[in-house]
């Protein structure tokens, strides 16, 4: 059985609903510190990109510890994989039903962008994402705002701030995240996320014209 | 799940602090990477133009590129590099090639405002930035052309 933050509606006293919601508040600003502040000041230089990547990492990892959490508990677990990956067939096959789709309006061919060996490393770059959008901060929204459409949203929203200025992505971004949210409430396991997110990933950047999602840039990136 | 300790905020709070010294000290890299504060000179109006002086602090033996904006509008672009022994008696430089003279002619008659404008290049070359040397330097041109400076205007 999955272990669940909450159950219902949040009955946290305000100062640890609080403390949840600013542990969101603080892993999202490392991230747009990272999109936004690092890639505008110095340029991308991977050093200082890893300082508020490493704090934020640092800061959930410490989270994990004071507040018990297991690696299963978080998702990194086998048990509930097909559970997990029943529920996602569905979405994830019509996502890229979608994408197919607009590929062909666009452009009247399928699968036509390259194929390049970075994405290989997509699993494990979704499998990060997902840890950190699943495996803590629908966590620790679920233990602020109870389990639910309250904190399905706020974990959507939190994801499609860090792929914005990209409109096309922020919205995309949106939808998966509500998707990708509300399957980890019923199932958590990040694996099998990890391999809906990669899927819908290589799909749209196979499909999707790089001009049409700019390439997938976020953040300062976003404007070249 | 267990309730956790006061430690978590006082980790949350550290990591706002070292964020906070992150953003500022890359904004104080970065002003002093593309706006340097190391330029140092001075114009002045002579009969037929402007000449005056510019030193780079940082690299004291490199010559500056230097433009003229006359009203707003740019006139011309030299390096520094003519002789200018007052600088280097008075210990501004460390050598004597820091000059410019720019010459301005066909000038409307009138009042005019000059601004010299070291050019700085960073990020290798991907960025050049303009840097006001000395003051604005306000003159008048008259009906022959002649320039004047104009004291305290």
């Amino acid at each position: 059985m999955a272990a669940e933050p909450q159950n219902r509606e949040s009955s946290l006293p305000p100062t640890a609903t609080a403390l949840a919601l600013w542990e969101i508040v603080s892993v999202a600003t490392s991230c747009l510190i990272a999109e936004w502040v690092v890639l505008s000041f110095a340029g991308r230089s991977k050093l200082i990109i890893a300082i508020p990547i490493l704090l934020a990492g640092g800061l959930m990892a410490f989270s994990h510890r004071e507040r018990d959490e297991t690696l299963h508990e978080i998702g990194f677990r086998a048990d509930n994989f097909l559970a997990s990956c029943r529920l996602l067939l569905l979405p994830t096959a019509a996502a890229v039903l979608v994408i197919i789709a607009i590929g062909w309006f666009m452009s009247h061919s399928i699968f036509a962008g390259h194929f390049r060996t970075r994405y290989f490393s997509l699993p494990v770059w979704a499998l990060f994402q997902q840890y950190v959008l699943n495996g803590f901060i629908n966590r620790r929204a679920q233990l602020a705002l109870g389990k639910g459409p309250k904190s399905i949203s706020l974990v959507a929203v939190v994801f499609a701030l860090l792929h914005l200025p990209n409109p096309l992505l922020g919205v995309m971004t949106f939808i998966g995240g509500v998707i990708w949210a509300a399957v980890y409430q019923k199932q958590p396991n990040l694996f099998a996320l990890a391999l809906s997110h990669s899927v819908v990933s290589i799909a749209l950047a196979l499909t999707i014209s790089p001009n049409l999602l700019d390439s997938l840039r976020v953040g300062f990136k976003y404007f070249g | 799940m267990k309730t956790p300790s006061t430690s978590l905020v006082h980790v949350l709070i550290g990591k706002s602090i070292l964020e906070t010294l992150l953003i500022g000290v890359l904004a104080v890299f970065t002003f002093i990477s593309i706006l340097p504060p190391y330029f140092h000179g001075w114009g002045e109006v002579t009969d037929t133009g402007i000449s005056g002086w510019v030193v780079n602090n940082q690299a004291p033996w490199d010559r500056v590129e230097v433009q003229l904006f006359v009203d707003g509008i740019f006139m011309a672009s030299r390096v520094a590099n003519e002789s200018r022994r007052d600088v280097l008696l008075a210990g501004w430089s460390k050598d004597e090639w820091h000059g410019y003279t720019f010459t301005v002619t066909s000038m409307s008659a009138g009042l005019h405002e000059a601004r010299i404008y070291a050019l700085h290049e960073s990020g290798n070359g991907t960025r050049k930035t303009l840097q006001l040397v000395g003051d604005p330097i306000r003159f008048a041109v008259d009906a022959s052309g002649k320039l004047s400076h104009l004291l305290g205007v």
